[in-house]
């Protein structure tokens, strides 16, 4: 896709009118484009765009929230059309949830939103959730990387045990990534975190490079 | 002959709050919670009963004055206090967990309900109660700070964070509809707290700088703010979090006396782009200093603060129920040596 034609999709997601992004896919799929094409290059794509400018500050979280739900809208459209072998293509599994004791969950969804969209399998477990509760999704779906929220500084202490319990039974993989208001880098290295995103782009980017650089098993 | 004024915590904090003649040393306040787990069991309430009793909310709160040597006395610990009143199931929590809203009942304008009798609502008299309290035994000497959530807040709880925010975009009547419908909750039991014997009231609305942007917080509750700052008549500090360095001047608008702030706003930045216009309340980090530091990181933070010119001293936010008593005496501590 060239550059107008993903203008046309960024548009699409900061479009308040979930007809914008309805009508965009439906006219590419009837122009016989690939729907993986339409869902990495257009979709993918223009989610992208929105992220760095939420790094940026140029934009704040109503917007990001407004393009997460006109991308769904649009994926939705997209499925039947994706050819079935396909379906479940993504990049990786991607365990998620707030660290027990912590209720706050707009920046765990914020990440959500934005590793969706980045193409993994998201599979969120909520908030207030315990180490035994990682442990068991751990063991069920093998996840790529698990992420760990926690707004408060005194709940972040809590992703320490959750990250030793996960090592204990799993000593390379998943990869363990952490974030939140309270979370620095030197935290994260105190606690043997695998990484830490400043913000939800960057959970993204981390996530991207952690699973490239090959160690995953 | 230069008058001599007597020093007293309420003295120290209305001149601060207004911006006043300084006495001695600066005020130290907490327009939030200072509620910590030491504090508990020196006190021996514990939440969620402090959430629930006006004698145990009124007990707990004193103990920031008589422990921790604070100029106010703050009694509302939650953001739940008008929730359960306006039909959220609220979960109290536990001495660890703050009170959180399990649900959120309005998702369609139809569908919020205001209850006319607002301040008889057990959640909301336990607030009023423990003031009338307080006042009996206080109210001549330490400052009494309420509490209440403006309408942006208020909205969070009856639809939800997300939606909420979200309709600023796709449905900005309803979120007009709404916070004008909300403001009369804040207004009402902001009244009520003055008049059961508060000082002064905090407004504390969570249209924080992390979440939206300095226009929305202009086209949608400047002139809200205005408004409720009109009606309520008696003294409001503004409570809103995160970094809203790039929107100072619009609270000054707003026609607050107090402006409670973070540490992530550079206090030598915020009091020369306030410009005596507006009180500024903070801003100790809570994070790092309060929770993660020492005594001697408080004391320098302190510092910092007072010889970059707030008007009064305080923890930027409620503090993490985990900080040590000795860090948050500290504040008081670095207050004690003067302005310079």
């Amino acid at each position: 896709m060239n550059e107008e034609e993903i203008k046309r999709f960024y548009k699409a997601l900061k479009d308040t009118n979930l007809a914008a992004v309805e009508d965009l896919v439906k006219e590419y799929i009837a122009k016989q484009i690939s729907p993986i094409a339409i869902l990495n290059e257009g979709l993918i794509e223009a989610m992208g765009i929105i992220g760095q400018e939420f790094k940026a500050c140029q934009i704040w979280v109503p917007e990001v929230l407004l393009a997460a739900r006109n991308m769904n809208r649009g994926i939705e459209i997209l499925k039947p059309e994706l050819p079935k072998k396909n379906k479940l293509e993504t990049k990786g599994k991607f365990v998620i949830g707030t660290v027990k004791g912590d209720i706050h969950d707009i920046g765990k969804n914020l990440v959500t939103m934005m590793i969706m969209g980045a193409g993994y399998q998201v599979i969120d477990l909520g908030t207030d959730v315990s180490k035994e509760q990682f442990l068991e999704v751990i063991a069920q779906e093998h996840p790529g990387i698990v992420g760990l929220s926690a707004l408060l500084t005194t709940t972040m202490l809590e992703m320490k045990g959750i990250i030793k319990t996960i090592r204990q039974t799993y000593p390379h993989s998943p990869k363990v990534i952490i974030g939140g208001a309270p979370v620095t880098q030197r935290f994260a290295d105190e606690i043997g975190a695998d990484g830490y995103g400043e913000d939800a782009v960057r959970a993204v980017e981390l996530a991207n490079r952690l699973l490239a650089s090959g160690e995953r098993r | 002959m230069k008058a001599i004024h007597v020093s007293s915590p309420k003295r120290r904090f209305l001149s601060g709050l207004f911006g006043g003649r300084r006495g001695g040393r600066i005020s130290v306040a907490n327009p939030t919670s200072i509620v910590s787990i030491e504090l508990m069991e020196r006190t021996g309430v514990f939440f969620p009963d402090a959430h629930l009793d006006p004698d145990k909310m009124a007990a707990l709160a004193a103990a920031g004055y008589e422990i921790l040597g604070f100029d106010s006395i703050m009694p509302e610990f939650s953001v739940q206090q008008e929730a359960e009143a306006l039909g959220c199931v609220v979960d109290w929590g536990s001495p660890t967990m703050m009170p959180d809203a399990k649900t959120h009942p309005a998702k369609e304008i139809d569908q919020l309900e205001i209850p006319e009798n607002l301040t008889e609502k057990p959640s909301i008299r336990v607030v009023l109660r423990a003031l009338e309290l307080l006042r009996k035994i206080y109210g001549d000497h330490v400052a009494l700070i309420g509490k209440v959530m403006g309408p942006w807040t208020l909205s969070y709880h009856m639809a939800g964070v997300q939606e909420f925010l979200l309709w600023t975009l796709t449905d900005p009547d309803k979120v007009r509809h709404f916070l004008g419908r909300l403001k009369e909750v804040t207004i009402t039991f902001a009244k009520a707290q003055l008049q059961a014997g508060a000082d002064v009231v905090v407004i504390a609305d969570h249209a924080t700088g992390d979440l939206v942007s300095p226009k929305t917080y202009q086209d949608f509750l400047l002139p809200v703010h205005q408004e409720i700052n009109q009606r309520i008549g008696g003294p409001t500090i503004l409570h809103i979090c995160g970094n809203c360095s790039d929107r100072l001047r619009l609270f000054v608008e707003a026609g607050f006396d107090g402006y409670h702030f973070e540490w992530q706003i550079d206090t030598k930045m915020a009091v020369e782009v306030v410009n005596h216009e507006m009180s500024l309340i903070g801003n100790i980090d809570n994070k790092n200093v309060l929770f993660g530091g020492t005594p001697e990181d408080v004391y320098k933070q302190a510092r910092y603060s007072i010889e970059a010119g707030v008007d009064i001293l305080a923890p930027e936010c409620a503090v993490p129920l985990q900080t040590p008593i000795a860090n948050l005496k500290a504040i008081v501590e670095a207050a004690k040596e003067g302005y310079s």
